[in-house]
């Protein structure tokens, strides 16, 4: 396939997607990172709330996540190999696939907070408990984003604007859903691992 | 995007889903502190490497986006090492 002609003067490399999109993931990711740097500080100031904090929240919901989210992931890998042999119907069947996930994702965090509520797991007076809720919540925020932006590709699957010579759009829309899945694979080990 | 093809992309889905479960054994206190702090850092940084190389399809050397991408996974892995190693 050659991005190159679409996206990229000639002499320079083409990127994956489109130019665009990495201007977002690269923002989504400095965004985690910041948040990160918080977690480790917030560590060191109150390694009590830090060292305790994992054993107060539902290990279940966040494994479950995980394996959804990576499992979505690879869900979109196979809508983009689908469009590449020009099976735009494939292609469409595998992202709504990978849009399940997104909302099943949405489920399992909707149970864990309701969960969290039941068990006390409020943001008072907990730096780690607090660090919870900012990382999952803008998580949750991304991964909602991602879900706009594969119901988008779906629909323009749908009515055929994409093809094995042109699909750079959906590609653009998976490599974001990929970028919310790295953030989640370093939050899960922070928040559910680390005691 | 990546070259990957669907055998490839489902064992690269299948590692990612035992480094999570691998990660989940380590939440329950199996290894002292500092080893698991060492070992979490590895898996983050290889699931990471995973996905960017193989599912985002930043394979080309010499790109200075899969560069960046890379370094992410080498820093942020090193932050936790650091933060969660006892006395961090």
């Amino acid at each position: 396939m050659d991005l190159a002609a679409n996206v990229a003067p000639a002499g320079v490399s083409a990127v994956p997607g489109n130019r665009g999109i990495w201007v977002g993931i690269l923002c989504e990711l400095s965004e985690f990172a910041l948040m990160f740097l918080a977690w480790a500080w917030f560590r060191h100031v109150h390694p009590d709330d830090f060292h305790a904090g994992p054993a107060m929240l539902n290990l279940g919901s966040g494994i479950a996540n995980t394996v959804v989210m990576l499992t979505s992931g690879y869900l979109a890998v196979r809508a983009v190999l689908a469009i590449r042999r020009d099976d735009a119907i494939a292609a469409r069947n595998w992202l709504i696939a990978t849009l399940l996930g997104g909302l099943v994702f949405l489920l399992i965090k909707a149970f864990e907070f309701r969960w969290n509520v039941e068990h006390g797991v409020v943001g008072t007076g907990n730096s780690f408990v607090a660090m919870y809720y900012y990382l999952t919540f803008n998580h949750l925020v991304h991964v909602v984003w991602g879900c706009l932006g594969l119901i988008w590709a779906i629909l323009r699957a749908q009515f055929g604007a994409y093809s094995a010579a042109d699909h750079e759009g959906l590609e653009a829309a998976v490599l974001y859903w990929h970028a919310t899945d790295l953030a989640w694979i370093v939050i899960f080990p922070l928040l559910y691992v680390l005691h | 995007m990546t070259n990957i093809d669907e055998g490839r992309a489902t064992i690269v889905w299948l590692g990612l889903v035992v480094l999570t479960l691998g990660s989940a054994w380590l939440g329950e206190g199996a290894l002292p502190a500092g080893l698991t702090a060492l070992v979490v850092a590895l898996i983050v940084g290889l699931k990471g490497m995973l996905v960017i190389r193989h599912y985002m399809g930043l394979g080309e050397p010499g790109s200075r986006l899969r560069l960046a991408m890379r370094m992410y996974f080498f820093v942020v892995p090193v932050l936790i090492l650091v933060a969660a190693s006892p006395g961090g």
